[in-house]
């Protein structure tokens, strides 16, 4: 080591040949001193992230089992009693370590759902297979393997037309994959549930359901139109429809004319029901019989990360919420159960927090082991709710 | 600090961090007990941790980086860490730590290059929620300042649910574990370049914690087909649902089929979709649905209180000196992003090489070009009262929170047949990004030895716009940060990338975000 001394740096990777010169001696003990560095930042880096985690999950833990040991505490408040572990002290409300996280606790908690967090991904690189007796927290290690998604999911493709679509599919899966499908409707059951197709959104003016690939183009001709004239005309015409509207297009339009204007909402108050094996046909956008088509995921619309305001909804603006909440496929994944596929019949609801009446439910149930809860924001279509006359006469702000 | 009247002038009692839930009181049992011996030593500790924190942080690194045992024995420079004692003002080598705790009983050291502190008892380093407070805020903002205390820790979180509690409310069920934000849009036919400028403002956290914490509330809103709600629904579906499936913004795209804008044309109804285009559509649309009211001109000073000012727009100062009487005039206008032209440093790099193939170039040499060079040009001056010839200068008045870059790939030339270009050399950007030389600051002053001025003009690269393939034909994707991790976004499909894959990237935009959000 002592011969190397002047020859390399601190990390001892970069040497020096014997008969080098002395600023080549220096070179080479610089270049290895700022591999060092690299090499040590980054161990700084993970060693904060991981010894926290287990810090916090001894804390955790602890905090747990002092909670359990005092009945009258509530959840929110410090019980007053004294537990001590392998990992750490419970003492006058206080979590103090004992010893090194890194050795007394081996398992990471979640810090928001308190569930053990899986170390390795379930597929691709580095997987591992998770022990199927521990409910994991739902934040999964990201999967990297070619083809798939940091999921694992992957993408049938478009199909081009109506017919063909459902041929092609046909043709791509395998009979003998033991994959176990959903035992659903329609072509779900043929796919592995990390396999998804594209879904359909509603287009926010003729209402018909479209298959995304083509929304633009739908919408380009549907609201746009030919050219800026007809794409301003429509912009008024809807805006109109919607509420008040923006100022700008309030500012040169008199209201006798907004009120005049038709709304397209006239299509949209009759919702038609349809069957869930239906919907492939649904996402071509040439099928104009369905004018209405809406299929929610009912758990999904309950997570609201912040407050929203609910009720007034004569204040509210009518939202299409034309994402991916209407797709046709949703992902069945081994912890993530609520795989079924709701139908909405849009209709005009007077409660827009509580669940829907006109809700039309259809469950193609995967693994179910959770309930459903409520959605709490109920999507309604945009022009389904007559705000119009009333506040249309009233100026503009 | 100089005493006020009415305050008593004794020394200040320094607190430790008060009991957090799931987090335990003190990094080891050994810095338990060190803050528990009397509130002295507590203090002493404490002064001396922010003492060192300064040493590392606004001095020369040499300062820190040069070990000298109190008896000064030996002196050693060092390019890596040294270990600053926290109970004396030794600074040692790694191997004379043991020597040195075993003589005084000092047992924490502060690594030099990353002031994390190292309990020789342990044998490790610690992470204790005091001291780490105060590394992070000095680290964020230079300052330990409680009122500047916005870290980046807290903003770049990649939780932002669990670390800031108040986004959940108490009607509103907590947001899944599952819900990370990470989905990819779907293509909804030649849509790729909204959706590049979607997930960047999506992975945005000004922007994100905006509409998270109800910046703009789509219940309250009433302007139809407003973009900003079709934001906040997006922001809703990516970072509340437990849904892992692509997005359709079907909102967005309605918004911008009806949208009145000036973009509106360009976009809509040529076939070179732009996404620096759609990023100023948005951004301008965002501003006027937030915002003053007032258009946002390009050219002009306009100060506003939106959130898309706060986060993208700052200001630049055009300087502009009379070569007849040195008269000088200062313009200030505001920006949304700084575009950076390619055509002619590729032509001089070009030169300079004499073959066809062009030299990659650095984004510091295009910023060079742009902000700290000077140009000739004419101009009608007071003092003279006549056209003269002028040097201007441009630099950066006001450094924005996020600042975005446009790469100019795309040339238009004009003449007999008008065309488009693509411009594929190569720019080299960095993961970190020093934008100190180009301010109007450092045009003025010398700012060589101010590091702290240095570390507030600090950005971190946040997301990447990328265009491949031809003019005409070609495809967006994009890259963005979440924590440490980049993600490859191309359209509905969201994959791992690495740093190498980030900056290999032929960028085309570049967001990047101030480091201290002072
Ligand atoms: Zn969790
Ligand atoms: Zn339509
Ligand atoms: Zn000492
Ligand atoms: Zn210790
Ligand atoms: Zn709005
Ligand atoms: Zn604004
Ligand atoms: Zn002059």
């Amino acid at each position: 080591m002592s011969s190397d001394a002047d020859r390399t740096g601190k990390a001892g990777v970069i040497v020096a040949p014997d008969d080098a010169s002395p600023i080549d001696k220096l070179a080479h003990s610089v270049l290895d001193d700022l591999l060092y560095n690299i090499v040590h930042d980054l161990l700084i880096k993970v060693h904060r992230d991981e010894k926290t985690a287990r810090a916090n999950t001894a804390a955790i833990k602890i905090e747990k089992m002092a909670s359990e040991a005092s009945e009258t505490s509530t959840p929110d408040s410090r019980p007053d009693v004294r537990i001590e572990t392998d990992s750490a002290i419970y003492e006058d409300g206080k979590v103090l370590l004992k010893g090194n996280p890194l050795k007394t606790t081996k398992d990471v908690l979640c810090p928001r759902c308190h569930l053990p967090r899986l170390l390795h991904p379930t597929d691709g690189k580095g997987a591992k297979k998770p022990d199927p007796g521990i409910i994991y927290c739902k934040k999964h290690p990201y999967i990297e393997k070619p083809g798939f998604d940091i999921y694992g999911q992957t993408w049938v493709a478009p199909g081009p037309g109506r017919g063909k679509k459902k041929k092609d599919m046909e043709k791509k899966l395998d009979p003998n994959d033991a994959s176990s499908p959903a035992p659903g409707e329609g072509t779900a059951k043929d796919r592995p549930p990390n396999v998804l197709s594209f879904p359909s959104a509603t287009c926010s003016k003729c209402k018909r359901c479209i298959l995304v690939t083509r929304l633009n183009n739908h919408m380009g001709s549907c609201i746009g139109n030919s050219g800026r004239n007809a794409s301003r005309a429509a912009a008024q015409k809807i805006s109109n429809g919607g509420s008040n509207g923006g100022s700008q297009n309030n500012d040169n339009t008199p209201p006798g004319s907004q009120k005049g204007t038709p709304l397209p909402a006239s299509r949209a108050a009759s919702p038609r029901k349809r069957d869930g094996d239906e919907f492939d046909e649904d996402a071509d956008e040439s099928d104009p019989t369905n004018p209405k088509k809406k299929k929610l995921k009912p758990t999904t619309l309950t997570k609201k990360v912040i407050l929203k305001t609910k009720g007034n909804p004569a204040n509210k603006k009518d939202k299409v919420k034309g994402n991916s909440m209407l797709s046709v496929e949703q992902r069945a994944d081994d912890d993530d159960s609520k795989d079924s596929t709701v139908q909405v019949a849009p209709k005009k609801s007077a409660s827009k927090g509580g669940p829907s009446p006109t809700k039309k439910q259809k469950l193609v149930p995967v693994k179910p082991q959770l309930p459903f809860s409520a959605p709490k924001k109920v999507k309604r279509d945009h022009d389904v709710e007559s705000e119009s006359s009333g506040t249309l006469s009233s100026p503009p702000q | 600090m100089a005493a006020r009247p009415g305050t008593p002038a004794s020394p200040k009692n320094f607190k430790i961090q008060p009991p957090q839930p799931g987090q335990p009181l003190y990094g080891c049992e050994h810095v338990q007990r060190l803050f528990n011996q009397d509130q002295a030593t507590t203090n002493t500790s404490i002064q001396h941790y922010k003492a060192i924190l300064r040493n590392i942080l606004d001095y020369s690194p040499i300062n820190a980086q040069t070990a000298k045992a109190a008896e000064g024995v030996t002196v050693t420079a060092s390019l890596t860490s040294t270990y600053l004692c926290l109970q004396c003002p030794s600074t040692l080598t790694e191997d004379d730590c043991v020597k040195h705790g075993n003589k005084k009983s000092h047992r924490f050291y502060v690594d030099s290059r990353s002031g994390a502190l190292y309990c020789q008892m342990c044998d490790d380093i610690v992470w204790d929620p005091t001291f780490e407070d105060l590394r992070l805020t000095k680290m964020g903002t230079g300052s330990f300042t409680a009122s500047r205390k916005r870290k980046q820790d807290d903003l770049l979180a990649v939780d932002p649910v669990k670390d800031n509690p108040q986004y959940i409310s108490t009607n509103t069920t907590v947001a899944s574990c599952k819900a990370s934000g990470l989905r990819g849009i779907y293509n909804a036919g030649a849509t790729c370049y909204q959706n590049v400028v979607l997930q960047s403002f999506l992975h945005n956290p000004v922007l994100r914690n905006f509409y998270l914490s109800d910046g703009h509330q789509s219940s309250n809103c009433e302007v139809p087909y407003c973009l900003s709600c079709a934001m906040d629904d997006m922001f809703q579906d990516f970072y509340a649902v437990e849904n892992t499936n692509g997005y359709t913004a079907a909102n967005i795209l309605s918004g911008f089929w009806i949208s009145e804008k000036k973009a509106f044309e360009n976009l809509v109804t040529t076939k070179e979709q732009d996404a620096h285009e759609f990023f100023q559509f948005l951004a301008e649309e965002l501003h006027e649905r937030n915002g003053d009211g007032k258009k946002p001109e390009t050219g002009s000073e306009h100060s506003c209180n939106c959130i898309i000012h706060q986060t993208f727009y700052g200001k630049l100062q055009s300087t502009t000196t009379c070569q007849n009487c040195s008269g000088v005039t200062n313009q200030v206008q505001s920006f949304l992003d700084l575009s950076l032209p390619l055509e002619n440093l590729t032509q001089k790099k070009g030169k300079k090489n004499g073959n066809a193939k062009t030299p990659a170039m650095t984004l510091q040499e295009c910023l060079d070009e742009e902000y700290i060079k000077s140009d000739k040009c004419e101009y009608r001056c007071h003092n003279c009262n006549s056209m003269q010839q002028a040097r201007r200068q441009t630099a950066i008045k006001c450094l924005p929170n996020v600042l975005s870059i446009q790469l100019k790939r795309f040339e238009f030339k004009q003449g007999r047949n008008e065309r488009a270009a693509k411009i594929e050399t190569p720019v080299h950007f960095p993961l970190q990004l020093n934008m100190l030389p180009y301010t109007e600051r450092a045009r003025t002053g010398d700012t060589k030895e101010n590091f702290e001025l240095a570390r507030a003009c600090t950005y971190d690269l946040l997301s990447v716009v990328v265009h491949v393939g031809e003019i005409d034909t070609g495809h967006y994707v994009s890259y963005c940060r979440v924590g440490d991790q980049w993600f490859a976004f191309n359209d509905h499909k969201v994959e791992l990338a690495s740093k190498s894959d980030v900056l290999s990237a032929k960028a085309y935009l570049l967001f990047y975000i101030v480091r201290s959000l002072a």
